[in-house]
């Protein structure tokens, strides 16, 4: 005890933190040198890429804006599923509130970005309460279904043809006018900056929330209910804020996908959206939260891949991989990885150990 | 007294399940609600049959199967082509019989591969090595492997010319394909390269270090069941023309019973096959069973756009129930008999016969069997004793992981038999699995999730809801307050039927005839 606390007071604890994920910040820092690293490779000045001129920098730009926000709303999923062990079939609501309120109210009533981004606020706190207040009357599949039904019966209403002057129905939300400020096209470079910084800034902050007591109670939820239950915990308060924070950022994420598609399809609300959202944090490992992100890249360059190369058969073959995954890396990239090195690790501290000259105890 | 008390909500529910149903007839003349609820439990049998599956995997294996739905839509389009397209079907038998053949016999392999001694690389590379090398020779033979078959690319030989063709008795089969290759050659290189393939997967199942041995009967069974597959597939290649001319020359009804046994059987042994391979492995993780299934959910529907397309056709209904003319609408049993009508008359309206009465009957046959099947066999009675608590079977001394097997494959097999059934009333879309499903899954939610009798009552709620909702929306419900009367769009239907569900899992979590916790 005494040499942890000597160790934290030694170290300031900006510089813990650095030091804890100097990994993370390394590649942050790429990320940002990225669209200028990609146009020195393809022999475009630097400029050019800052006047948002048209070539492979900024459509990979484009490509990494997508990967960005398949990882928010990955990263919120992986909250509900992989934290605190809640398994809902509606979590492609939570994106596509976000996705086509911002459209709506963008096209439709001529609205703001700021009072956009509060009415998004309001709608996700909304129907996370929604989905909080069906939590104390059914557990486990029955939640899962309940959450299938709210989902379903949104997914539907969008489509529908008494909702086309506002949602379009089966066509979809088009010609979304984004303020000038946050032009998909001409200000990409802005886009691809902001969408950066809040992926990284929602993962930090989900990251020490996981860390927190509140985080640590969500795993002992997913653990065992009745044994948090049992040992005072209110499970239900947790779960409640975990929708919350879960619902936020999907929405926002959703918020993201329309400011940079100008597109709102309803295929977002579908069942399918939710399944890229469980292969993604599947690819990443379940429950890490990094892979989300990871699981987030490598799936959209598999994904434009494949498609590039196979065309037709894309999906068949993501399916065969999918389940392959479920099969035989049932842990992840990520999770795989922890696993290897943690054994690795402990070999070495054997060895070291070892080695060490036996020392008397100090007491 | 007390069992009132107790069960006050759901009694309460069921009552206003029922006015709402009275105020519904009450709404529209005698022939058409009767036509409406003809059609709605004729949609509940169809939703049954997906259902009463997933309700016995369900309860007995936890086991979500969300890929029951794409198994009904793949029964479906396997039953068409039983039914339309005999000659692919005995072109194809032959290199289907021989690969499973050879698969069987991995237990066996697998036994002998262990008892072999090799250098550690080889022993580490060689199943790659086979694996690559059997898929490879594979599928280079299965590209020489004569199939007559339809052509996506060419609309006037795909399966929408095919179905319209036979429906207007003018299908004509193309002429049998031949080998255009040695077929000693062709014959062999499948032999070869599934025996390479079997042998690559016993190699990978042998690393496995907690391995079941066979028992003696097992591996003496193991082997006739694949000495048996060998010999039909080359039964079925020296009787391929008589058969497939014997098969065309059969009329259009025996062929459609034949293919709703066919096809159920396939899909049987196509579940026994998935639980053996993919599921059982992961009992001891549960969530990733359920994402499993959705994945296997995406291979189908991907199989079922590449091999039949993309466009929606219609199954031809057999010649029993598609008279017209003379005689037609039949008004009596006799007429019904010697007119074989496609409709007849009830209270003044017309009633088809398949969609509307023959669906119906054999949702109640299934229903009956399976209930038989439930209550008065051993089989049954483990399930029902599985589903209660299956660790306590367990511990009495039963196997209960070897039902499990028996079971989803029956559960697959009933769906199959729904797909086929449902190709004649509600053609065959690559969407028609994620609707079934979604409807399954609300009929077993409402029912209770582990209740076989509740999934039943659940389908046909749900049927009949979904009928009444589509009829309204033609004739339309005068709201007050309203100049219009309100009619809500073909799309808000399924909605109707998921809030319905909605509502009454908030009321009763445990379904209407679920047992609490």
């Amino acid at each position: 005890m005494e040499t942890t606390i000597s160790k934290t007071t030694a170290e300031r604890p900006t510089l813990a933190w650095l030091r804890q994920n100097r990994g993370t910040l390394a590649v942050l820092v790429v990320l940002l040198l990225l669209p200028f690293i990609i146009a020195i490779i393809d022999g475009q000045s630097i400029s050019s890429v800052l006047a948002n001129e048209s070539g492979n920098s900024k459509f990979f730009q484009g490509l990494l804006i997508e990967i960005f926000i398949l990882g928010l709303f990955a990263l919120s999923y992986d909250l509900l599923l992989g934290i605190t062990g809640l398994l809902s079939l509606g979590h492609a609501m939570f994106f596509a509130v976000g996705g086509y309120l911002t459209g709506i109210l963008i096209k439709s009533f001529g609205w703001g970005l700021v009072p956009t981004i509060a009415a998004v606020t309001v709608a996700a706190i909304v129907q996370a309460l929604l989905f909080a207040v069906v939590l104390p009357r059914v557990k486990g599949l029955t939640f899962a279904l309940v959450t299938l039904g709210f989902a379903s019966v949104f997914h539907i209403v969008v489509q529908s043809r008494e909702a086309a002057p506002f949602t379009g129905a089966d066509v979809g939300l088009q010609g979304v006018v984004i303020p000038a400020f946050l032009d998909p096209v001409d200000q990409r470079l802005r886009v691809y900056f902001i969408a950066l910084l809040i992926t990284m800034v929602v993962y930090f902050l989900y990251q020490r929330f996981v860390d927190s007591p509140t985080g640590r109670v969500c795993i002992a939820i997913r653990e065992n209910e009745d044994r948090a239950l049992m040992l005072g915990y209110n499970t239900f308060q947790y779960k409640v804020i975990v929708l919350l924070i879960s619902s936020l950022t999907a929405a926002f994420a959703g918020m993201l996908h329309t400011i940079h598609q100008p597109i709102v399809s309803p295929n977002i609300a579908g069942l399918g959206y939710m399944v890229i959202a469980l292969l993604i944090i599947l690819i990443g490992g379940v429950g890490t939260l990094s892979g989300a992100l990871i699981g987030a890249a490598v799936f959209r360059l598999l994904d434009f891949f494949i498609d590039r190369w196979f065309g037709e058969a894309a999906t068949f073959l993501l399916g065969v991989i999918y389940v392959l995954l479920v099969l035989f890396v049932p842990f992840g990239i990520v999770g795989t990885w922890r696993q290897h090195s943690s054994q690795f690790t402990h070999q070495i501290e054997a060895i070291i150990e070892r080695l060490r000259p036996k020392k008397e105890n100090p007491e | 007294m007390e069992w009132l008390l107790e069960n006050r909500t759901r009694l309460l529910t069921l009552g206003i399940l029922i006015v709402l149903f009275l105020l519904a007839i009450s709404g529209m003349p005698a022939e058409e609600w009767v036509i409406t609820a003809l059609r709605g439990l004729a949609l509940g049998a169809l939703t049954f049959l997906v259902a009463a599956g997933l309700s016995i995997i369900f309860g007995l294996m936890d086991v979500l199967n969300l890929a029951h739905g794409e198994l009904f839509m793949l029964g479906a389009y396997m039953g068409w082509t039983i039914y339309v397209r005999p000659d692919t079907v005995i072109d194809g038998a032959t290199p289907f019989l021989l690969i499973a053949s050879l698969l069987v016999l991995v237990p066996l392999l697998t036994r002998w591969v262990r008892s072999l001694t090799l250098p550690d690389l080889v022993d580490k590379i060689w199943p790659w090595v086979g694996l690559a090398a059997g898929i490879g020779l594979l599928v280079f033979a299965l590209f020489q492997y004569p199939l007559s078959t339809w052509d996506l690319e060419n609309y006037a030989q795909s399966p929408i010319s095919n179905a319209i063709a036979f429906e207007t008795g003018t299908f004509q089969s193309p002429p049998p394909a031949e080998f255009e290759a040695s077929p000693v050659l062709v014959i062999g290189g499948v032999i070869v390269g599934s025996g390479l393939l079997a042998l690559a997967a016993a190699g990978f199942s042998a690393r496995q270090t907690t391995l079941r041995q066979p028992s003696p009967t097992q591996m003496r069974n193991i082997a006739i069941v694949s000495g048996g597959l060998f010999a039909l597939a080359f039964v079925v290649l020296a009787i391929n023309n008589p058969l497939t001319e014997f098969m065309l020359g059969l009329g259009s009804t025996p062929r459609f019973f034949i293919a709703m046994a066919l096809a159920s059987v396939t899909g049987a042994l196509l579940g026994w096959t998935i639980e053996v391979t993919m599921i059982r492995p992961l009992y001891d993780r549960p969530i990733y069973q359920i994402m499993l299934t959705l994945g296997l959910g995406f291979i189908i529907l991907e199989l079922v756009r590449a091999v039949w397309g993309r466009p929606e056709f219609q199954m031809p209904r057999p010649a029993v129930f598609a008279g017209t003319g003379e005689g037609c609408p039949a008004t009596s049993i006799g007429d019904l008999v010697q007119y074989q009508c496609a409709t007849i008359e009830v209270l003044g309206g017309r009633v088809r016969m398949y969609n509307e009465v023959f669906i119906i009957i054999v949702g109640l046959l299934v229903l009956g069997a399976v209930a038989l099947l439930l209550q008065r066999t051993r089989l049954g009675m483990i399930i029902r004793a599985g589903v209660q608590d299956s660790e306590m079977v367990e511990a009495l001394g039963i196997n209960v992981r070897q039902v499990f097997s028996q079971v989803f494959a029956l559960g697959v097999g009933l769906a199959a038999l729904g797909g086929v059934l449902a190709g004649p009333s509600l053609g065959l879309s690559n969407g028609m699995g994620a609707r079934v499903l979604l409807l399954a899954l609300i009929a077993l939610a409402v029912g209770g999730l582990t209740s076989f009798s509740g999934a039943a009552a659940g389908a046909v709620l749900i049927g009949l809801l979904q009928q009444f909702i589509i009829k309204y929306g033609q004739i339309g419900i005068n709201v007050p307050f309203m100049a219009e009367p309100f009619k809500p769009s073909p799309p808000l239907v399924p909605a109707s039927s998921v809030l319905l569900m909605v509502v009454i899992l908030l009321i009763l979590p445990q379904g209407l005839f679920g047992r609490k916790e």
